[in-house]
């Protein structure tokens, strides 16, 4: 007497129990801040916590796929420096908004494109080729400006990437409109479940016929993509292009999609627990920066929340059995 | 005479769930005994308890007589337990003598230095008996299986182990290297040392065995002496029910289904050209190492050809890759399961549906409310216990997973099923359950090709037999010839 509708999912429910625990873990750390520092829970500062963690949120999506995939991506802040300024110069030089946008998108893309071939038709170890990339991408950026920062950032770029609509900052909308795309591409389509295929068990995957290739090659890919479009942000945050912008951001973005429950080791990992894990890290710094904690010490309690959160997941996925 | 392990009234528990119900066992000095049941009888966890990977919740051990507690694997050590596991635990980068002494090396020089000569003149009386010709500066990972199944062996005699528990030995053995072993055991026993032997395999524990505890469910059945008890006796007492004795049925056409001709990959597989006909079971037997699981992989693309065709229904392949196979009609259900079948963390539904995903999706999207119909339908078809497709296929036992793995290929609409060694590593009532099912994909008018090297299995299937020997066919068999007589004949390389 099976019937198809009564049994909950287990898988789903594990996995809603990972993500409630990041979520627990938030909520935890937001009433800490909570109690100890007023301004800490204002609408104003939590947006501003939402606008913080935009950018390695953006970052860490792309992460999460490659790592689900059973790779890494140590070169996502490297690329993000070269398209930013790639795509500086171009708007610096008049081509139009959406077309410089593009331009360095497609940087992003050309670069995780040539990540995927290292790996795939190359035979190399993800590890060792973004390694490389993460000197590889830097010296572009740095030898294509001479080191100097890009000026001349037209205003209605800045203005678009600074702007809020009713009151939600842009950049946390377009990284919420990629983190619904990125889940999609996950949960819902059939790359998705390549991903997690070939991150899982590449082995079978191939054997079970799964363009093994291809899904590596999308993952870094977007991955890419993703560097572009959170230096895009940066960018017009800061109105110029550093050469050297995006220094350890591929950390940060490790720590965010792991903190969210992404298995290093390939084949798990959760779009919304990432971007839970980007705000636990948002809020962590931020909560600290109003109680005018040194920066040495947030970096500190930045390493304790990661260990500690690694910690609770082995504990508890140990129970799970 | 006092035995020389006796367990008694094990009972374990994680959390609510008992998975022992006070299991009993005495194993005699220089026995060999037998540890029998399903999967999921609780064997495993009586040996992890053995050799101190679990703890017992309840229930006494002793060893010689003297009562021991063993909750560390050093503790089972120290009482003379020794395990060798189904996947060997060795370091494949050490050499021979330095896996034997791993964890308990030889020092010098007041301990600060390893003392290899030491190590190595030991290991080299220890495998003196064993198998002299293993060398033991070789490198683990230079050796074949049944060899680093002998340095394990040496490994428990250096520390003096009394009792050796061995789960699956043969379950990467040619039939030589399992009479190797017998040998070996022989040996031991000789000495007094008192063999655990967990197969399924029923021909080796009654070669071997001469009594087994039977299990079922995580309790004590019974214990019988061997080789006197009836296999079919055993089997029941496994399984907890009669098993219907099945004949061979065929369903074989004359219609050509799949043609291969002069397929060839290097020396492993030399110019192989065979037809498979609509509703057919064609067995590939041979020893290990004649090719036949390099023949499957070359069908399926999974290794790439030197040469040769691939004919399906009169449409020559052009794609060389797993894809193109798949897409042409053919599905493989591989040797190595957890290796090259499943993707363990991933539900039934999803692995399922991997080699056809195109097939669930709309625009894009997969339906996963067709995909969860469809993998149910299938699923029900071959009988998934726990029926549940929800469920991470990685917390399914075996044959349950080699079960999804046939439900990927149905979904995929394969015409052409391709299956290495399909029961290996299931239990016996499972494994009837596979043979149906094979049986009834020949009926249903696909072609099936199973490779195996139980030959009673080979018999029990095939229509047709081809026989592989040194990576070439050296006979056809059809019904009326295939016996095993004729199969060793074709298979064993002349001198």
């Amino acid at each position: 007497m099976t019937t198809v509708t009564t049994a909950p999912l287990p898988l789903l429910s594990r996995i809603r129990f990972r993500d409630a625990g990041t979520v627990v873990g938030l909520l935890l750390i937001c009433a800490i801040f909570a109690v100890l520092t007023p301004s800490f829970l204002t609408l104003p500062n939590l947006m501003n916590i939402l606008q913080q963690s935009a950018i390695n949120a953006c970052i860490a999506l792309g992460m999460t796929l490659v790592i689900i995939a059973g790779g890494i991506d140590l070169s996502v802040g490297p690329v993000a420096a070269l398209s930013a300024v790639l795509g500086a110069a171009m708007l610096a030089a008049g081509v139009p908004v959406p077309l410089a946008l593009l331009g360095a998108i497609a940087v992003g893309v050309a670069s995780g494109a040539i990540n995927g071939a290292l790996i795939t038709w190359g035979g190399l170890q993800p590890f060792i080729v973004t390694l490389g990339g993460l000197s590889l991408y830097r010296a572009l950026a740095l030898i294509y400006t001479g080191g100097q920062p890009i000026f001349g950032l037209p205003k209605e770029f800045r203005a678009f990437t600074n702007g809020n609509l009713a009151g939600i900052p842009n950049s946390v909308l377009i990284v919420a409109a990629l983190a619904f795309a990125a889940w999609v591409i996950l949960n819902k389509t059939p790359l998705g479940e390549y991903f997690m295929a070939v991150g899982g068990n590449p082995e079978a995957a191939r054997v079970a016929g799964v363009p093994v290739t291809l899904t590596k090659f999308a993952a870094y890919m977007i991955s890419g993509a993703m560097a572009s479009v959170a230096s895009m942000i940066l960018i017009g945050r800061l109105g110029a292009a550093e050469p050297t912008l995006g220094t350890l951001w591929e950390l940060d973005a490790i720590a965010a999609a792991a903190i969210g429950g992404a298995s290093l080791m390939g084949g798990r990992g959760s779009i919304f627990g990432t971007i839970v894990g980007c705000v636990i890290l948002g809020a962590l710094r931020n909560g600290l920066t109003l109680m005018n904690v040194q920066a040495f010490y947030q970096l500190l309690a930045t390493g304790i929340i990661i260990i500690v959160a690694m910690l609770i997941d082995r504990a508890t996925s140990g129970k799970q059995g | 005479m006092t035995p020389r392990l006796s367990l008694s009234n094990i009972e374990k528990s994680f959390g609510p769930l008992k998975v022992l119900h006070g299991v009993s066992l005495t194993v005699e000095p220089g026995e060999v005994h037998g540890l029998l049941g399903e999967n999921g009888a609780g064997k495993s966890t009586m040996l992890n308890i053995l050799c101190g990977v679990l703890r017992a919740t309840a229930g006494q051990i002793a060893v010689d007589g003297t009562e021991v507690t063993i909750a560390t694997p050093r503790d089972a050590a120290a009482a003379g337990i020794a395990m060798i596991h189904q996947e060997l635990q060795q370091v494949p980068e050490l050499t021979v003598a330095q896996n034997i002494f791993l964890g308990a090396s030889l020092r010098r020089a007041g301990g600060a230095f390893v003392d290899r000569r030491a190590q190595e003149a030991e290991a080299r009386r220890l495998l003196a008996e064993l198998d002299p010709g293993i060398d033991v500066t070789a490198k683990v990972k230079t050796l074949r299986v049944a060899q680093r199944q002998i340095v394990e062996i040496a490994k428990a005699l250096r520390a003096n182990a009394r009792l050796i528990a061995m789960d699956e030995p043969t379950s990467s053995l040619t039939p030589s290297e399992f009479d190797r072993l017998c040998e070996v055991i022989e040996r031991l026993t000789a000495q007094g040392v008192s063999i655990i032997y967990v197969s399924h395999k029923m021909d080796e524990v009654f070669r071997l065995c001469r009594s087994a505890t039977i299990l079922r469910d995580g309790r004590f059945v019974s214990r019988v002496a061997l080789p006197e008890t009836p296999v079919q006796k055993v089997i029941e007492s496994m399984v907890g029910r009669e098993l219907a004795h099945a004949e061979h049925r065929s369903f074989a056409t004359a219609e050509p289904m799949m043609k291969v001709s002069g397929l060839g990959r290097g020396t492993a597989v030399r110019d192989v050209s065979f037809t498979l006909h609509k509703g057919e079971v064609l067995g590939i037997a041979g020893l290990v190492g004649s090719g036949r699981t390099e023949l499957l992989r070359l069908l399926a693309a999974v290794d790439a050809a030197d040469g040769g065709t691939v004919e399906i229904e009169g449409r020559v392949i052009a794609g060389s890759s797993p894809r193109a196979r798949i897409a042409a009609g053919l599905g493989l259900v591989p040797e190595e399961r957890k290796r090259d079948g499943i993707i363990r963390h991933r539900p039934v539904t999803s692995n399922v549906g991997l080699a056809s995903m195109p097939r669930f999706s709309r625009f894009g999207m997969i339906r996963r409310a067709a995909l969860r119909r469809r993998s149910e339908e299938l699923m029900r078809e071959v009988n998934l216990r726990p029926f549940d497709v929800t469920r991470p296929i990685g917390s399914f036992s075996g044959g349950n997973q080699q079960k999804a793995i046939i439900g990927r290929w149905l979904a995929a609409d394969s015409r052409i099923l391709l299956f290495d060694e399909p029961t290996r590593g299931i239990d016996v009532g499972a494994k009837a359950e596979i043979y149906d099912l094979i049986e009834k994909l020949a009926a249903e008018g696909r072609g099936v090709i199973v490779v195996s090297s139980e030959l009673t299995e080979v018999i029990r299937l095939s229509d047709r037999v081809l026989v592989m020997r040194e990576g070439a066919l050296s006979a056809e068999l059809g019904q009326g010839e295939i016996s095993e007589a004729s199969i060793a004949r074709a298979a064993i390389p002349a001198n």
